[in-house]
């Protein structure tokens, strides 16, 4: 009897089959499922930039192309998670269209590439059009990642700027969440009209400008969050004060609370670009003191005696300041809370200034003149601090004096002053140390800040 | 008599008193000297502050550790430890030059009765090659595509959609899974697990990305029997903010990842 039932649903065993499937198919498609794991080789992601196709006959497409050419290739490489392709590897071919791509050229050796950016560049009425495209070839049914479209003036500036754009867009999407630099900026110190003014240039050390005209010693800028304006310290009739500058005004505008007698020095903005720090001697030693970026509701926070100053925000919390103290006979790391509570102590010995907090509040930069210990050359050098752990790394070595730190906005990498052979000038490199480049060479260049974004 | 006259004058060389009073005074005197010098000294010191190296009572802590993991830096090379270890490494020294055969003076007249060495032959020997495999490429995830799914879809609807709705999430983006293995790698920290655990242990973890690639309801699928390996695994993904956002082509509200840490 049984043997029977079962022989009478066997015709029926797919129907049934299917049915199981059918019930089951809407969890099936509610949400795609990738199944992964460690040990599964994650080389670092090998990525070539091919020269884009001149389109149009232009006489400016010929200069403009190889300005965007070495521009996205310098930001790809500066980009520190790349294994970039060398030009002298890649294959010769300029692929303008996605039709035009042959993905086996790319992924065989010697270019041996993970992901190619290519794409077209044409000038046509004075206007810049760019295509571009980013295939994974590994992937030949979809190969495409991203693509791309730009349309701006053609000038030089533009075609830096497209090349950075578009740089962005890549690193951003390859870079796990951490959008690119290419468009940022630095702000610095230089005197090469005479008297300290601040400048600004472009993160790669191009499109270098003047931003104060006072004739007077200008110190320590810091650009607020939005890139609307720049507070920095200033010498006047008042002595130091914190001044501020618009960067969308192209003047002067005014910060009340930075100018009330005694040294006011190196001003902090918060993440959220709501609050002022700056270092004030007005109540005697000099202290921290925090203010509205319009610049009033002004309160010290700091009680202890001795100088404290330097201070700079944890841009992850903004509840937390670390300074500058010189309570013990050399200047020391110190972090408390916004209060003023809570003070810790994070280097212990040597002479340690110019703290700048990690984008992802975990970790600080300081430049640290340890004077004792393994390896301890007697400069001024780069060290990473990480606070939970108090455990640090040095990033410079035997290589002049380097001072102010300062964090690029993808907490990847730094920009510092360098002081060799009597000149100072501005310096990046990676966050572990490598791929240290000179950004600046006229004059003497000091106090870099790197732009929030 | 005479020892007797010997024992008195003893007696009366023992029974004299002698000078304490001025050599108890020296010494008094300078102990006094001594005290009084080594607790100026420590007042004087006290009084001028110079330059101290480190905390009073020690110089501090030396430490060289690799704090790279929390920079969003790729970290695929092995961490080297070796505090003196430089990017330019010395040349490494000159290959010996191969043996020069015995040259025969064809000249010199045989010595009679002289036994010539027979000349060694030198044939190089080469040690045998593995010949690399084939198939050693890296590949992603564990299953391909789920077939069934496939054949369950009806037919019906816009075509393009449909495409990207069924393929599988790793072959048409299989530069985002890379991107989710690069990132895990680097913020799971191998040296919290405990050293006993059996190398090869595997610990699965289910969680969801969504559009914006942040991370979301991580939970333990299978454990390892280590907890410690279990425990580590769920923190690598706790301390992911972002994947990055999900490719704009994907039209889903979230991926589901199943991941596993192995020791």
């Amino acid at each position: 009897m049984r043997r029977v039932f079962v022989k009478s649903l066997l015709p029926h065993l797919p129907v049934l089959l299917l049915c199981l499937l059918c019930w089951h198919a809407p969890s099936l498609h509610a949400q795609d499922w990738v199944h992964t794991g460690t040990n599964l080789s994650n080389p670092i992601v090998r990525i070539a930039a091919a020269d884009f196709k001149p389109a149009g006959s232009d006489p400016q497409t010929t200069a403009l192309k190889a300005v965007f050419d070495a521009t996205l290739y310098s930001d790809l490489g500066n980009a520190g998670i790349f294994d970039l392709v060398s030009k002298s590897m890649a294959p010769q071919a300029m692929p303008g269209s996605p039709q035009e791509m042959v993905l086996a050229q790319w992924s065989a050796a010697p270019a041996s590439a993970a992901m190619v950016a290519f794409g077209s560049f044409s000038v046509d009425n004075a206007r810049l059009a760019v295509y571009g495209y980013l295939f994974d070839t590994s992937n030949t049914a979809n190969p495409q990642v991203m693509g791309k479209q730009y349309n701006e003036a053609a000038n030089e500036d533009m075609a830096r700027t497209i090349a950075h754009r578009f740089a962005d867009e890549i690193i951003a999407r390859l870079g796990g969440g951490v959008n690119g630099i290419a468009e940022t900026k630095i702000y610095f110190v230089s005197n090469r009209t005479g008297t300290k003014e601040i400048w600004s240039m472009d993160y790669d050390g191009q499109n270098q400008r003047q931003v104060t005209h006072l004739g007077s010693i200008t110190l320590s800028p810091r650009v607020s969050p939005d890139n609307s304006r720049v507070a920095f310290s200033s010498l006047g009739r008042e002595g130091w004060s914190i001044r501020m500058y618009s960067l969308e005004l192209g003047r002067m505008v005014s910060f009340p609370g930075g100018a009330a007698g005694g040294s006011n020095l190196s001003p902090a903005w918060t993440s959220d670009g709501t609050k002022i720090a700056f270092s004030s001697s007005r109540s005697g030693d000099s202290a921290i003191w925090v203010a509205d970026a319009s610049g009033g509701n002004l309160h010290k926070i700091t009680t202890l005696a001795g100088p404290n100053v330097s201070p700079v925000w944890n841009p992850r919390t903004n509840a937390q300041i670390a300074f500058v103290g010189g309570r013990t006979n050399e200047p020391q790391i110190y972090t408390m809370n916004q209060d003023g509570s809570n003070i810790q102590r994070m280097t212990d010995s040597g002479y340690a200034v110019s703290p700048s907090w990690h984008p992802n509040g975990g970790m600080l930069a300081f430049s640290w003149n340890r004077k004792y210990g393994p390896g301890d050359p007697g400069g001024q050098d780069i060290y990473l601090f990480e606070i939970a752990t108090m455990h640090w790394l040095q990033m410079t070595h035997e290589s002049g004096n380097n001072d102010f730190p300062s964090w690029s906005p993808d907490g990847r990498h730094l920009v510092f002053q360098r002081k060799l052979g009597g000149r100072t000038q501005i310096w990046t490199m990676l966050a572990d140390g490598t791929h240290q480049q000179q950004l600046t060479k006229a004059g003497d260049n000091s106090m870099p800040n790197w732009s929030w974004k | 008599m005479e020892g007797l006259l010997d024992g008195i004058e003893h007696l009366e060389r023992e029974l004299t008193a002698e000078p304490v009073a001025a050599p108890a005074m020296g010494s008094f005197v300078l102990h006094a000297l001594l005290i009084a010098s080594v607790l100026s000294y420590g007042m004087i010191s006290g009084l001028f502050k110079h330059s101290v190296w480190g905390n009073q009572g020690g110089g501090g802590a030396m430490q060289v550790n690799l704090v790279s993991s929390t920079i969003p830096l790729p970290n695929n090379q092995p961490v080297n430890e070796n505090v003196l270890a430089t990017e330019k490494p010395s040349k490494a020294p000159v290959a010996p030059a191969p043996k020069t055969q015995q040259k025969v003076d064809e000249t010199a007249i045989a010595i009679q009765g002289k036994q010539v060495k027979p000349q060694e032959k030198t044939t190089q020997k080469t040690p045998p090659q593995p010949t690399p495999k084939t198939d050693n490429t890296a590949r992603y995830g564990e299953q391909s595509g789920t077939p069934i799914a496939r054949a369950t879809q009806p037919s019906v609807g816009s075509v393009g959609q449909t495409a990207i709705g069924d393929s599988d999430f790793v072959s048409m983006f299989g530069w985002y899974v890379r991107q989710i293995n690069v990132k895990m790698a680097s913020s799971w920290y191998k040296q919290e697990v405990d050293p006993h655990t059996p190398p090869g242990a595997r610990v699965y973890l289910y969680f969801s990305i969504r559009k914006d690639g942040s991370i979301s309801d991580i939970r333990l699928d299978r454990s390892s029997g280590s907890p410690t390996l279990d425990q580590s695994c769920m923190r690598a993904a706790q301390r992911v903010d972002s994947f990055g956002a999900l490719p704009p082509a994907y039209t889903k509200a979230s991926l589901m990842v199943s991941y596993y840490c192995e020791y």
